[in-house]
């Protein structure tokens, strides 16, 4: 306990972590015109959140207002809006719109936030579980950044044979399986919603399945060995770099070129990461999912730290 | 000039013929058992070559095995320690396994034109290709990964849960070739991405395993 209360480490993470958990929620999702119509149309969803900025005031009634308002493509539509709502020229707005085809405007059926500070864009068919991606991207960032992490450690220990290296190396993979089935986890989730299973064996999903084998395989390696501490860390190290020169294969090779539903497989552009050096993703999208990983990075690296000096603790004595 | 360890393990295999007989006898199991389980189907090539492999590598994973944990057991592994260098050892049991790997792809290729009428090869040089590759890989992987579990307990159990998740790239890139091969007879257009993916693979993990393996072997 005499760590906790002698580093501050955690207060920090766990501030940034909470603000950028808000951040994840709290801001809304909005979307364009033309959303609205091809999910109304493919019968996915009749009401969608729009981002329009108000252009002009329209025609009044009694309990409505129309209004021309422009979305994010710089399409005009006119949209009608309760009278209770005050909203001035220039305003921006994410708002639940009902596309009426017969009069072809918009009903607002409830405006979401006037004047947001920002908004993620939305991704058709996933409406709200759209935000998993701030979760479930950085924690296969963390996943892969583990296994780089514990294979690192395991050759300085080769070289260096001191334990406490080993412990890191032990530490790292353990937090990285955390995160590999926090990933595996949320991943499944979100294929129960777009795909409509939550397990298809896609490329993606064997590769992190593998993974998963792969470290348990390691701490399976590690129990059944009859020998002492420094050889089984040695076996356990070189185990672990044998089990990395796959990673690479697996996570960015195959899923890659063979055929898959997740984004960037064969004949579809990564939308994060990709060889050409361009992101296809919202800027303000990409920016929160950089912060997160950074976060979630650092949230690993401290849970590495603290497991390592549980590690070291428990060998000392 | 042959390597010695490989000569040794020859001699051993020759005057025994324990690990030949042992792997052909497991393929002729496996096949038959896939014979009787679907009586007259039709296998598609997809379905084909996946069996294939599945036949290969699991063969690979009993037969192979035993190089390193047959010393432990007979209690020869000192002796090897003693008496070569760590990199004879390895290139010797590697060449070992390459040959026994070798031995048991060509029974399989031979099993399976037998025994299936759907194991029909178009390409067949490009089918040889690959075999190879996939071969070397396999022997690699399972070199290292046999000395590696030789000391553990549980020993039979412990090698495939290790192995066959690093193996997955090798499995995924080589039923695939063996596919395309089967399909068409032009091949190498449709191959050239699991024919790198193995090269790269068999490469890697060839080069992993010489540097890491005296880690293992010395005391």
């Amino acid at each position: 306990m005499k760590f906790f209360r002698s580093t501050p480490y955690h207060l920090l993470i766990g501030a940034l972590f909470a603000v950028s958990v808000f951040i994840c929620f709290a801001t809304p999702i909005g979307g364009s015109f033309d959303d609205v119509v091809t999910l109304k149309m493919n019968n996915v969803a009749n009401i969608t959140p729009v981002k329009a900025t108000i252009m002009a005031t329209g025609y009044d009634s009694v309990s409505k207002k129309f209004y021309q308002a422009k979305d994010l493509y710089g399409t005009e539509r006119r949209i009608l809006v309760d009278r209770s709502q005050n909203l001035n020229i220039g305003d921006v707005i994410v708002a639940d719109c009902n596309y009426i085809a017969s009069d072809s405007y918009f009903d607002v059926s409830r405006i979401e936030r006037i004047n947001p500070v920002m908004t993620l864009p939305l991704i058709q068919g996933l409406g709200e579980l759209g935000r998993n991606i701030l979760f479930h991207v950085p924690m296969s960032f963390v996943a892969f950044i583990a296994f780089l992490l514990a294979t690192i450690y395991s050759i300085i220990f080769l070289r260096t044979k001191k334990m406490d290296y080993d412990y890191r190396a032990r530490a790292a993979s353990a937090i990285g399986l955390l995160f590999t089935i926090l990933a595996t986890v949320t991943g499944s989730i979100w294929a129960r919603f777009s795909w409509g299973t939550f397990w298809n064996w896609d490329p993606r999903e064997t590769s992190i399945f593998i993974l998963l084998l792969i470290y348990v395989a390691y701490f399976l390696l590690r129990s059944l060995l009859e020998e002492g501490e420094e050889k089984k860390a040695r076996i356990a190290a070189v185990y672990n770099i044998i089990a990395f020169v796959t990673v690479p294969f697996l996570m960015f090779v195959l899923p890659r070129i063979t055929q898959s539903l997740h984004p960037g497989s064969s004949g579809t552009e990564a939308p994060v990461i990709n060889l050409s050096g361009k992101t296809h993703t919202d800027p303000i999208l990409s920016y929160i999912l950089w912060t997160n990983v950074v976060l979630f990075t650092l949230l690993f690296l401290w849970m590495t730290n603290l497991f390592t000096i549980v590690l070291r603790k428990e060998n000392e004595e | 000039m042959l390597s010695p360890i490989l000569r040794k393990d020859l001699r051993i295999e020759l005057r025994s013929r324990f690990g030949v007989s042992a792997v052909v006898m497991f393929l002729l199991v496996t096949v038959t058992t896939i014979l009787f389980s679907a009586p007259g189907e039709q296998i598609n090539t997809g379905l084909m070559s996946a069996l294939f492999w599945i036949s290969l590598f699991f063969g690979a994973l009993t037969g192979l095995a035993r190089s390193f944990i047959s010393e432990e057991e007979r209690g020869t592994s000192f002796l090897l320690r003693l008496y070569a260098e760590p990199e004879d050892v390895f290139w010797g049991k590697y060449l070992f396994n390459l040959l026994l790997v070798f031995s048991l792809a060509i029974c399989a290729v031979i099993f399976f034109a037998f025994f299936f009428r759907d194991f029909a090869i178009r390409d067949f040089g490009m089918f040889v290709l690959q075999l190879i590759l996939g071969a070397i890989g396999t022997s690699s992987i399972v070199t290292i990964l046999s000395a590696l579990v030789a000391r553990a307990s549980q020993k039979g159990a412990l090698l495939p849960v290790l192995a066959l998740p690093v193996m997955v790239p090798l499995v995924i890139a080589s039923t695939d070739a063996t596919r395309i091969a089967m399909e068409t007879a032009n091949s190498w257009e449709g191959m050239r991405g699991d024919i790198l993916i193995l090269f790269s693979f068999d490469v890697a993990v060839t080069l992993v395993g010489y540097v890491l393996f005296h880690l293992i072997w010395q005391e």
